[in-house]
């Protein structure tokens, strides 16, 4: 499928490597502080609740809430076209974390502010493993 | 919070404003240039009366101040993002209330739409996270940003997309009274509602205009201002805080918090409060921001800024006229410059078949990760 696929892609080497790995083996690996224990993500050098430099990425719940959500009517990418309208979500995970994401398996009007859900792992290329979520 | 003593101690002495719209012939310096010479006019002074410049969203200070003939005791320059005009306009003040300059230019200059700025899509930068990293799942530009932020307060409130729909057409009627205005047309909410999707849930109707156009204000001393052309407008109060922390995502409280605090120091050094402003100027990026603003500064409570709205409450002859020109919804999206020159001509009372009848005191202000607020006032105190 790697060959056809035509959306943007996450840059995947420098410093949030480990969080693309993470999803390719089907875990939501996040940065954590080792001085102050506030999760992280997208990954810097020092931590921005305590300016620490020491940390590890560790697996996490994969679990999280929906915060909000919108649909894009525009493509603003031509690979996007077939889609439109679809939904971007933010989700808020266990650990605090927020992303920005789609759900999967959820028709439009089902989605609701406040669900609960999980990681879903979507292995768009050989390469590239999405992190998206189900209920 | 600001000094209190500062309240009155500056003033605008002029403005300027280019034709808006599509203006292919001008870079962005001639824009910046144009207004300025309209800002030097409407004041009578001279460029080589200004020993202070802050450049906004022109691409270098030192190929402008050379066009410009300008050589300045102080010069800056500000990345091109609206929540700058009210930081620039407020650093002016500082250097004129400390002695750092005498005579302040600031300028503006945008020609996004000669240029074809997007803001959406591949060269999207907004925000602090690394958008990059939220395109593979579709998510980009200002607008997303503002519909995931209008949905929760829908969810949350019981906003509607009616009363969105209010703002903008309060809006566009204004624009329809100002010749200035990109957008003239005044629509009904039965066209709001048939404008289309961006984002849902926001339509195109809910989106500020891009457009290519220059703002220039020159601020001066309250002493000085008096012996020049036009009556002063003084700024009798301001306040600005960031909320940077998380910024890569919404904020949960719609920036509220930090909104009570710029709304505590600017109506504390005017010593005034939201029912004593005559006109409002919010930064309308989108509609919601319009709500937010209203609810953070204390005009309604929280969560009831869209009943707030209805009943034309924001048009001419409502309880509080906002955005008189269009803003930049209709005017022209010149990223809150032209809604602070709005104010003082409001204040000055030159706004024609728009003008706020005794416009004393207007209020601009910005919901965004940096807030600011500026009180302008016919009288020093």
């Amino acid at each position: 499928m790697s060959d056809v696929y035509a959306k943007p892609l996450p840059p995947i080497d420098g410093l949030n490597a480990p969080f693309w790995a993470g999803a390719r083996a089907g875990k939501l690996m996040l940065q954590r502080c080792l001085d102050c224990a506030q999760y992280r993500f997208p990954a810097s050098r020092y931590c921005p609740s305590c300016l620490g430099e020491r940390s590890e990425w560790q697996a996490t719940s994969g679990q999280g809430m929906v915060v909000s959500y919108c649909g894009f009517h525009k493509a603003y990418w031509p690979s996007f076209a077939g889609d439109v309208p679809y939904d971007v979500v933010q989700v808020r995970l266990k650990e605090g974390v927020q992303l920005f994401s789609n759900l999967v398996d959820v028709p439009r009007e089902r989605i609701k502010i406040g669900m609960k859900v999980r990681a879903h792992f979507d292995a768009v290329t050989d390469a590239v493993t999405l992190v998206r979520f189900k209920p | 919070m600001p000094n209190k003593s500062l309240a009155g101690k500056v003033a605008v002495a002029g403005v300027g404003t280019t034709r808006y719209g599509r203006l292919p012939e001008y870079d962005p310096y001639d824009l910046g240039i144009w207004a300025l010479k309209e800002a030097l006019a409407d004041c009578g002074l001279k460029i080589a009366d200004i020993d202070g410049v802050i450049l906004n969203r022109i691409p270098d200070y030192q190929r402008f101040c050379e066009l410009a003939g300008l050589n300045p005791s102080y010069t800056t320059i500000t990345p091109g993002h609206g929540r700058f005009s009210g930081i620039c306009i407020q650093t002016a003040v500082a250097l004129i209330a400390t002695g750092m300059a005498k005579t302040v230019a600031l300028v503006y200059g945008n020609n996004g739409r000669s240029a074809g700025d997007q803001y959406g899509g591949a060269t999207d930068i907004y925000g602090s996270g690394g958008p990059g990293l939220w395109f593979p799942y579709g998510m980009t530009s200002p607008g997303a940003f503002h519909a995931l932020m209008a949905k929760r307060h829908m969810e949350q409130y019981g906003t509607t997309s009616d009363q969105l729909g209010q703002v903008a057409m309060a809006f566009r009627r204004h624009a329809a009274l100002n010749p200035q205005a990109v957008m003239r047309d005044p629509f009904t909410l039965a066209d709001y509602h048939a404008s289309r999707f961006v984002c849902e849930p926001l339509h195109l109707l809910d989106y500020c205009l891009i457009n290519d156009g220059g703002v220039a204000m020159i601020l001066t001393n309250a002493k000085r201002a008096k012996n020049l052309a036009k009556p002063p407008v003084y700024i009798r109060g301001f306040g600005q805080t960031a909320k940077f922390t998380g910024s890569t995502f919404p904020p949960d409280d719609y920036w509220a918090a930090p909104m009570k605090k710029v709304a505590r120091s600017a109506y504390g050094m005017a010593g005034a409060k939201p029912a004593d402003m005559d006109a409002l100027m919010i930064y309308d990026n989108f509609t919601p921001t319009v709500m937010f603003c209203l609810e953070g500064f204390g005009f309604c409570k929280t969560g009831e800024s869209g009943p707030f709205v209805e009943n034309g409450r924001l048009q001419l002859g409502g309880e509080f006229p906002t955005n008189t020109s269009g803003g930049h919804l209709s005017e022209s999206y010149m990223q809150g410059w032209a809604l602070n020159v709005e104010a003082v001509r409001q204040v000055r009372g030159e706004c024609g078949a728009r003008q706020v009848k005794d416009a004393n005191l207007v209020q601009y202000m910005t919901a965004a990760p940096v807030i600011t607020s500026m009180i302008y006032g016919k009288e020093a105190k």
